[in-house]
């Protein structure tokens, strides 16, 4: 596999979408211990939930799998490729990885075709392509009718969908999403779960979905429970127990 | 959407800030347009004066003074001869306060030379002879000092009398008092003292040859200096403390354009810290979150620098009514000086945005998870 020049998307020389071993990652001159090593395997196409305490290394494990930070020590790979000497990390980001974020993180002077639109610009492709994409994937989201709002015009739920169009641009084969509906009431936050899981569903992404949620990880077909930066369990959500969590 | 449209919403998110940054660089080159227009209208009013009397070559003493200084009249004799000398002129020019008009050129001409030939009488006439107490006043000199054929006109202790109102063809000419060369000399006390030997040379000579010929000249006065009509000018240290003095205000003013800029670029990056991080998170390389702040900045200043052109062009007709200027040079307007202001700005600009956008380049993008 080349990142920069063939996308994975086609052939995969792991059966493992990532795998990680023995993964530290320590802030403030290991002061802070955020990951305390996790060993870790994700299948192409899975549906993962990470669940744990505030603090326990949700967020920095999201960033080590989207190559937004580096691990302090450990290996960890995508597709059989080692992160960690990635020549085009931004090439990564661009095509391999779809990122939704709690906040949305929408630019407040682009409407929401512009907003999906930003991502393309690393693409190659024409203006008029760009355009057609973003009306085609805000389609995808149900807001063809909201294309040309500003993010202050959208309700929550809309902004995050939009969002999710916009992680959707470059066609990648992972979503990585923090706490996606953690801002949302409870019936925009299942619009978005449904929308996210018909995505994993129709596209066959990967979906990596941390969440506080125990309704939205008895969606996924496997949780991961953090607690002090490890990985406590690995497993059926169903058989995630009330206690372990918070 | 291109990606100048999301250079432009960089801007217009801050219109307030944007407006007022661009005051600020608009006021720099303004400075520029207007000081530096004024500066070389010097020399091409005077040079466009020279070209009406048909003068190639001005022999003056610029040297070390910021006016030219008188030199003995029979200077010429010395080069009148030189193969290659058509005709010669002597003149003294001098500035003067005259009844209220703060300053104005005042031309003496050795009666009968070719300096009279350009102007065209609009009203009266010539002097009779050079020992009449007459003057002629330029179009523009008649104005200033509200003169009629008639009219006198006290010029030091003397008065003369307002004999012909003339269009000399040129801003200079049309803005000086002109008279015969020995009455001026008398007034000013100058006797057979000249500021200036105006050199027609033969026709069909090259600027090669007038260049060998001014050398030939220098040769033969010690106390005077040739040089090509204009040049004459842009050398002098009047000139060139008139031309650092207009830069030296421009470039203080450019100076304060320059951190305006600099401080709201590095403003904007910071308070977008975050959304930078987002961008590279959804795959922008930093060299495209660079080339972003890079292109604002220089578009501030491209914008500015338009601004300031229009600014300084008003300013420029502002100052041209001051007293001090009326009637002495035409600003040098033109859109070379216009084209410069604008590079000017831009790499202001450019310049400005260095530093905002190498801190924009070492954002981290796990920024945008964990804000
Ligand atoms: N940039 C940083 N500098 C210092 N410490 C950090 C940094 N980022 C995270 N940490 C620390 O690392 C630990 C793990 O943080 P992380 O954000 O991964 O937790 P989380 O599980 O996502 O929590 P939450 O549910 O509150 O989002 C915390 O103790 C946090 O304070
Ligand atoms: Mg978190």
């Amino acid at each position: 596999m080349n990142l920069t020049s063939s996308p994975s998307k086609a052939g995969a020389a792991s059966r493992y979408v990532f795998e990680a071993t023995g993964l530290i990652k320590d802030f403030d001159d290991g002061q802070v211990h955020a990951l305390r090593g996790v060993d870790l395997q994700i299948e192409d196409g899975e549906f993962v939930a990470i669940v744990g305490p505030s603090g326990s290394g949700k967020t920095t494990l999201l960033q080590m799998l989207g190559a937004l930070d580096r691990p302090s020590e450990g290996t960890l790979k995508y597709r059989g490729e080692s992160l960690l000497d990635l020549p085009d990390p931004a090439a990564y980001r661009a095509h391999e990885i779809g990122f939704v974020f709690q906040a949305f993180h929408l630019l407040p002077t682009f409407t929401a075709s512009e907003n999906v639109q930003i991502p393309m610009f690393e693409d190659h492709k024409s203006r008029a392509e760009r355009q057609e994409r973003a009306l085609e994937l805000l389609k995808a989201v149900g807001l063809e009718e909201r294309v040309n709002h500003y993010p202050a015009k959208l309700s929550g739920g809309e902004r995050q969908r939009v969002a999710i169009a916009r992680s959707l641009a470059n066609s990648p084969s992972v979503l990585l999403a923090d706490e996606p509906t953690g801002n949302l009431d409870s019936e925009s936050a299942n619009h978005v779960l449904d929308l996210l899981r018909s995505l994993h569903a129709d596209r066959r992404m990967t979906l990596i979905l941390v969440t506080h949620d125990m309704s939205i990880a008895a969606c996924a077909q496997r949780a991961i429970q953090m607690k002090d930066g490890c990985a406590v369990f690995d497993g059926d959500p169903a058989k995630l127990s009330i206690h372990r969590i918070a | 959407m291109t990606f100048l449209d999301v250079i432009i919403r960089g801007l217009k998110r801050r219109p307030l800030r944007t407006g007022l940054t661009l005051l600020g660089i608009s006021v720099g080159i303004a400075a520029v347009v207007a000081l530096i227009g004024l500066s070389r209208g010097l020399v091409t009013s005077w040079t466009a004066g020279m070209r009406q009397r048909g003068t190639e070559i001005v022999v003056s003493n610029f040297r070390g003074s910021l006016t030219p200084k008188p030199f003995p009249a029979f200077t010429r004799d010395r080069i009148a001869n030189l193969p290659g000398v058509a005709a010669t002129c002597t003149i003294l020019v001098d500035l003067m306060g005259i009844e209220n008009a703060e300053l104005m050129i005042v031309s003496g001409r050795e009666w009968g030379c070719f300096a009279w030939e350009n102007l065209k009488l609009v009203s009266g006439r010539m002097p009779n002879d050079q020992n009449e107490h007459a003057v002629v006043l330029g179009t523009n000199a008649a104005d200033i000092l509200k003169k009629k054929i008639g009219d006198t006109v006290q010029i030091e202790t003397e008065e003369l009398t307002v004999v012909g109102i003339a269009n000399g063809g040129a801003f200079v000419e049309n803005g000086s008092v002109i008279l015969p060369l020995p009455l001026l000399q008398q007034i000013t006390g100058n006797h057979d003292q000249i500021s200036a030997i105006d050199v027609r040379v033969t026709p069909g000579m090259n600027d090669a040859g007038i260049r060998h010929l001014c050398d030939e000249m220098n040769k033969l006065i010690p106390e005077g200096h040739a040089e090509p009509a204009g040049e004459h000018i842009a050398s002098s240290e009047g000139y060139r403390v008139i031309n650092a003095m207009s830069w030296g205000t421009s470039l203080l003013a450019i100076l304060v354009g320059v951190l305006g800029v600099t401080n709201t670029m590095l403003m904007s990056v910071f308070e977008r810290k975050q959304e930078i991080a987002v961008l590279l998170a959804l795959g922008w390389r930093p060299s495209r979150i660079v080339r972003m702040i890079l292109w604002e900045s220089a578009l501030l200043g491209f914008l500015g620098g338009i601004i300031g052109v229009l600014l300084g062009i008003i300013g420029v007709q502002l100052l041209k009514m001051a007293p001090a200027l009326r009637g002495m040079l035409e600003p040098d307007l033109r859109t070379n000086l216009m084209l410069e202001a604008i590079a000017i700005a831009v790499f202001v600009g450019v310049l400005s945005g260095l530093y905002p956008a190498w801190r924009s380049s070492r954002v981290a993008p796990s920024l945008a998870l964990h804000g």
